[in-house]
């Protein structure tokens, strides 16, 4: 069996997957249509005037906000919970149990994680456009930035998420695990306001995650310079967004790949059966 | 070739302090059915898991198609054909969808639309998987374990949680399988009737270890339990267990000289040994 033929079979089995997401009504409604309804509402209710000592929409701040914001939950909720279920259901052990399996499991799941990456970013710039005074960039240099802020911060989640995936019991555990944090991470982060009028502590441990340097990344894009005063520094900081970024994403790689190859390692019948009894004894049926 | 499809000798397997395989000593030979029957919890899904690589053993000599399976390569793994017992993988695909893209994996796969039809899928072809019944879903789960063509099929409790006429046609199937493609099958039950139906040769797998392992006939020889002998003497009904009824029937015939009154034998079934071998192991 060839690695081009795996590939092929990883990327076909990926994009299934994704029109499987395209016309799963709960998960549409859920997930892309509720996240938009989010942001609607937000900007309708906070976006109306500027930052406060800038000439930047707070609208505009709050769309390049949820647009990252949209990155970090695809790759830290969505992510997680479609490995923790594929576990739990025993798609990874029939993989396991197929010549080459594996490997187009772990390729199929890159491509239906982009992917949906990708709609979530069509679907949110496109409200941004409708609902605020978001423009797309003019200038080549901007849409560079746009390109490899969105492309470095995909690459900076997406490896965590498998982590996360590999190392959470089940997909309602992961549900449930995840969901507080990133609320937190979505209040502290700069999605809604400014991160410089929160403490300095907590600035701090947003600089720590991501989705801050994701934020400010695109930020960088849509909001004039006049943004700049309300901002950690004064400044872009694209160098430090990028080190921070590829950060992550290195040792996100890392730690994914040694988590992953560890879990399929350890699948098989025995724990799919232990696994499922407990699930039927905690829903009682 | 010509040498066993499986082979194992002194297999054991510990988790932590507590070893639930003692020694397990097997051999499968081409084209042969054989069953791994047992109570829950005797090891059977550890012993067809360790076969199946899918599980590391703590000691013994393992070969499986002459490889070590804890050092099966993918080329290896593509000879054999796997189904567990519980999956519920895949939901939102399409059956049709599904069998496809797992034949892709195989140089030389069955045509999904004739192995749908073979196996009474053909009409939920288009449905997806999480609305199939649960003799469908299995049936299915076998339609994926060989769509590559596979020398060996594993199947672990392949009809536990059947109704009677899905468990019948699950049975004419493994048969075809067996008969016509000449598949060598190893599968796994704790229903003695349907090792008796299927297979070729059966191990009986208790507490870790391998009690007996033969044909059918070679399997009641082996296990049957005492005959029970009852008659009467001066009016008094008696009772006696026996492994050799007919030496006590001659005894008794010379002890009281002539006819032996209200004379009965009766032989136990095979399953009421089988069930007294379980029984008996379980409670030393």
């Amino acid at each position: 069996m060839n690695n081009g033929r795996i590939l092929l079979i990883g990327v076909r089995r990926g994009w299934a997957e994704h029109l499987q997401f395209l016309r799963n009504r709960r998960e549409m409604v859920g997930g892309l249509l509720g996240t938009v309804v989010m942001f609607v509402v937000m900007v309708r209710w906070q976006g109306g005037a500027d930052v406060p000592g800038t000439h930047a929409s707070k609208a505009v701040l709050m769309a390049a906000g949820f647009l990252a914001f949209c990155v970090s939950s695809v790759a830290l909720m969505n992510l997680p919970m479609v490995i923790t279920a594929d576990r739990e259901q025993g798609a990874l052990l029939r993989l396991r149990t197929i010549p080459g399996g594996l490997a187009a499991y772990l390729v199929g799941r890159a491509v239906a994680v982009l992917s949906q990456l990708g709609t979530y970013v069509v679907v949110m710039l496109t409200a941004g456009l409708m609902f605020t005074r978001l423009t797309l960039p003019t200038a080549p240099a901007d849409w560079l930035t746009l390109v490899w802020v969105l492309g470095l911060g995909v690459m900076a989640v997406v490896p965590l998420g498998a982590a996360l995936g590999a190392l959470l019991p089940g997909p309602r555990n992961a549900a449930s695990v995840l969901s507080l944090p990133m609320t937190g991470l979505l209040i502290i982060s700069g999605v809604l306001f400014p991160v410089t009028s929160l403490p300095e502590p907590v600035q701090w441990v947003a600089q720590a995650f991501p989705l801050y340097w994701q934020g400010l990344g695109l930020r960088s894009v849509f909001l004039p310079h006049s943004m700049l005063a309300a901002e950690i520094g004064h400044s872009w900081r694209p160098l430090q967004t990028a080190a921070v970024l590829a950060t992550w994403s290195l040792g996100g790689m890392i730690l994914a790949s040694w988590l992953l190859r560890r879990t399929t390692r350890r699948e098989s019948g025995t724990r799919l059966t232990e696994r499922q009894q407990r699930l039927a004894a905690r829903s009682g049926y | 070739m010509g040498g066993p499809v499986i082979s194992t000798r002194g297999l054991r397997m510990r988790y932590g302090r507590t070893e639930v395989l003692h020694g397990v000593d097997l051999e499968v030979h081409a084209g042969e059915v054989v069953a791994l029957l047992g109570p829950n919890g005797a090891g059977k899904t550890t012993t067809i898991e360790i076969l199946e690589g899918l599980r590391a053993r703590s000691a013994g000599e393992v070969e499986v198609l002459g490889v070590d399976p804890d050092n099966g390569g993918d080329c290896w793994r593509g000879r054999l054909g796997i189904v567990l017992q519980n999956w519920r993988d895949h939901p939102r695909w399409r059956v049709r969808q599904l069998l496809a893209h797992v034949a892709e994996f195989y140089p030389h796969p069955r045509d999904p639309d004739e192995l749908l039809a073979a196996l009474g899928l053909g009409a939920q072809a288009e449905q997806t998987i999480e609305r199939l019944s649960g003799g469908q879903r299995r049936r299915l789960d076998v339609a994926l374990g060989i769509v590559g063509r596979p020398e060996l099929l594993f199947l672990d409790e392949p009809t536990a949680g059947f109704d009677p006429e899905a468990r019948r046609e699950f049975h004419e199937l493994v048969e075809r399988l067996a008969r016509v493609e000449g598949m060598t099958i190893l599968l796994t039950t704790h229903d003695l009737a349907e090792a008796e139906r299927l297979a070729d040769r059966i191990a009986v797998l208790v507490d870790g270890a391998v009690l007996v392992f033969g044909t059918h006939a070679e399997l009641t020889a082996r296990v049957r339990a005492d005959s029970q002998v009852r008659w009467s003497e001066q009016g008094v009904p008696r009772t006696a267990n026996t492994p050799d009824p007919s030496a006590l029937v001659w005894e008794l015939h010379q002890r009281l000289g002539g006819p032996v009154p209200d004379l009965e034998i009766r032989r136990p079934s095979l399953e009421e040994s089988y069930l007294g071998l379980v029984t008996e192991r379980n409670a030393a």
